[in-house]
């Protein structure tokens, strides 16, 4: 489905990226884990398409067709979800609002007609109650004023109700309670599918005891040094990643966050 | 040094013959004042950025004709008045005999209620400061004066249309007095629509005098066309423990000038003064706001944002006064602006002078452009990247929009901010 050919990306002229290779198949969950810098939300914007990242070398491509020559909200409509580490607080654009635009416009490109009003409604609620998130969010602005959990669990509102073919997720993971990390994964599960992928950046292998991945990538120093299956998860939380040889600098601004 | 440009003799003219007698001796009056009256020049402080777009030709000096069909864009349930070119149509009319409350014509006016009123036109406004509103008090032809007894309340929002016809060019001169007494209420909707496509001027005064305890909550909508120069100016005199809460919307033109002088003269007296802006093209709007804190206690508080396109140029510059007198003033300013492409200017002064000690006083003034991560993260999203400039913009105005308190009028401003933000992007 996604095929990685030695990437390369840099952001106000510094590489970050150098030289990614990564194959995902449908129906597969890939984790990436890797010190802090290492450039994890780097590959996960510049799939989605985040101009701010310059692709200096390399291909991508979705399905065959290269992404790299989508637009964002092309991207979007071909099926790629990014559930971004840092949701983007939006006070004056309801969440409801956003949502429902967000939803008309995939329809509209899959040329189903519009959702109203009602009828979105009633799929909101729904899938509000799913990520336990209550329905008097959906009145608050973007992630208005949202606890760190609230806006993960609205990432993975807005994953299911776009229905992507492939979802990134950036440590959604990160800063949730264990009730809000069991919702959250619930809801990543009820994403798995046969013609959908996942790609979880992640530094936590707890996480990965309740979705359980495919493969684990290890991404440091803006390249993949080592690739495996789930227990190389239980490895990394043993022994760090100092046996892997990673450089100093690499890891000189790591701390867990 | 060539001498400053003086207004034209031919402004002195007014038509409108049918005023009580009171009032057209106070119009005559007026206008024998602005014989050699200066006009505002780019050396006139308050006028700098602005006046090289106000165009008092004699062409302008025109009455335009008090004839042809009016009708609001506005549907909404309320009262009703109607004014075309600058006098009220009765026919278009709608509104009951109320209890306590006098909605008239000045044209209708008793000659001991034109001699009554005559004494207190101009009152609410520092005539220095706003020069073009003296143009007005010589030149107006009918207007409506509304009074409300005490206690007096007005159970719906009062519309007021004012509608111009530029068939061939011309001014109107629309006025409104609001005689508020002590504890009355009312919610009055001023509308400024055009048709035609001559170029007119439309020169407004609207004053308000709050007895005290009034509640007085006043939206005002600039709608007019491209070929209308407005120059507007509100004044609010406010007496103890009254409540003024404004809503201005304006849509950009070739000349908007709105003045709006609040003047706070009894303890606990309070005023929340909203404005939304919004210009493209070449367009230019001018809000110049003044709140003279006179007596002790009175809060002010004032928000307005503009939103300039294109070429277009928007200004704000906003006064607060805090008097000698008037210790434990709380007065909070804020301007907010977006800026949406490189070619439009936003102006933004505050202006505080305070002679009290003991006041709180804050300001704030923003320029920004769009947020390039906030409109990442809606297009990635799937959203079109010009609907989703729209939700951005429209979201930088919605917080004030949304505090507009008749729900009709709230949800027509939407549509109409949203369609022109539609047009803004319409080439991105
Ligand atoms: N917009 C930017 N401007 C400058 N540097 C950037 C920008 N975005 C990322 N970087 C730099 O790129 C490097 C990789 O950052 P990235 O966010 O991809 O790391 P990460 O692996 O996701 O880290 P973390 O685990 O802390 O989330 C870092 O050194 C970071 O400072
Ligand atoms: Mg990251």
């Amino acid at each position: 489905m996604l095929s990685i050919k030695n990437l390369h990306a840099s952001v106000e002229g510094k590489e970050i990226l150098k030289g990614i290779n990564l194959e995902i198949k449908a129906g597969e969950v890939h984790a990436i884990m890797g010190p802090n810098g290492s450039g994890k939300s780097t590959l996960s914007q510049v799939l989605a398409g985040n101009d701010a990242f310059e692709v200096t070398g390399g291909e991508v491509t979705l399905n065959g067709e290269n992404l790299l020559e989508l637009e964002t909200e092309e991207r979007a409509r071909e099926g790629i979800f990014l559930a971004f580490q840092y949701p983007v607080e939006i006070p004056g654009v309801s969440n409801l609002q956003f949502l429902r635009t967000a939803v008309n416009a995939m329809r509209q490109h899959k040329g189903q007609g519009e959702m109203n009003a009602a009828e979105f409604m009633k799929l909101a609620k729904e899938i509000s109650k799913q990520v336990d998130l209550d329905p008097a969010f959906l009145k608050r602005g973007v992630n208005e004023g949202f606890s760190g959990g609230e806006k993960k669990r609205n990432e993975i509102m807005q994953a299911l109700l776009l229905q992507p073919k492939l979802a990134i997720l950036d440590e959604t993971d990160s800063g949730l309670d264990i009730d809000a990390l069991k919702v959250v994964s619930d809801g990543v599960n009820a994403l798995r599918a046969e013609d959908r992928a996942i790609l979880m950046v992640t530094h936590y292998q707890r996480l990965l005891n309740h979705i359980v991945p495919d493969y684990v990538h290890v991404l440091a120093g803006g390249k993949i040094i080592k690739s495996g299956g789930r227990e190389l998860a239980l490895e990394l939380e043993e022994r760090g990643y100092g046996w892997l040889g990673i450089k100093d600098e690499d890891t000189a601004d790591s701390s867990a966050n | 040094m060539k001498p400053a440009p003086t207004l034209s003799t031919a402004f002195l003219h007014p038509a409108g013959q049918a005023l009580p007698e009171p009032l057209l001796a106070l119009r005559k009056q007026r206008g024998s004042a602005l014989v050699d009256m200066p006009l505002p020049t780019r050396k006139t402080e308050n006028w700098k950025y602005s006046s090289k777009y106000l165009k008092l030709t004699d062409d302008m000096a025109i009455s335009l004709p008090a004839e042809g069909k009016t009708g609001s864009s506005l549907a909404v349930p309320g009262y009703k008045v109607a004014f075309l070119n600058g006098v009220m149509i009765p026919e278009a009319c709608e509104y009951p005999d109320l209890d306590g409350i006098s909605i008239k014509s000045f044209d209708d006016l008793s000659d001991e209620e034109a001699a009554d009123l005559a004494d207190r036109l101009d009152s609410t406004l520092d005539n220095k400061a706003v020069q073009m509103a003296r143009l007005n008090s010589a030149r107006f032809e009918d207007g409506l004066l509304i009074r409300l007894k005490p206690e007096a309340v007005l159970d719906q929002p009062l519309f007021i249309v004012h509608e111009v016809t530029a068939e061939a060019s011309g001014s109107a001169f629309p006025r409104i007095f609001v005689d508020a007494g002590r504890h009355s209420q009312i919610t009055l909707v001023e509308e400024y629509i055009s048709s035609g496509s001559a170029q007119v001027m439309v020169n407004t005064v609207t004053e308000f005098n709050m007895a005290d305890g009034a509640n007085i909550t006043s939206i005002r909508l600039n709608m007019e066309g491209e070929n209308v120069q407005h120059i507007g100016s509100t004044g609010v005199l406010q007496q103890r423990s009254s409540r003024f809460e404004s809503h201005a919307v304006g849509f950009g033109g070739p000349l908007r000038r709105h003045d709006l002088q609040v003047r706070l003269e009894g303890e606990g007296a309070e005023c929340k003064l909203n404005g939304v802006v919004v210009t493209q093209g070449k367009q230019h709007y001018d809000n110049h706001t003044t709140i003279e804190h006179v007596a002790a206690h009175c809060n002010s508080e004032e928000t307005y944002r503009n939103i300039a396109a294109d070429q277009s140029h928007a200004i704000f510059n906003g006064r607060i006064h805090i008097h000698q007198d008037a210790q434990k003033s709380n007065a909070d300013m804020n301007n907010n602006n977006l800026l949406l492409s490189n070619g439009a200017e936003i102006d933004t002064k505050p202006e505080l002078e305070i002679y009290a000690d003991d006041v709180k006083c804050a300001h704030g003034a923003t320029i920004g452009q769009l947020d390039e991560i906030s409109l990442f993260y809606l297009i990635s999203r799937g959203i079109g990247r010009r609907e989703a400039n729209v939700l951005l913009t429209m979201a930088f105005v919605n917080e004030l929009v949304e505090q507009i308190p008749v729900e009709a009028v709230r949800e027509t401003v939407q549509g109409r901010l949203s369609h022109f933000f539609e047009q803004t992007f319409q080439e991105a």
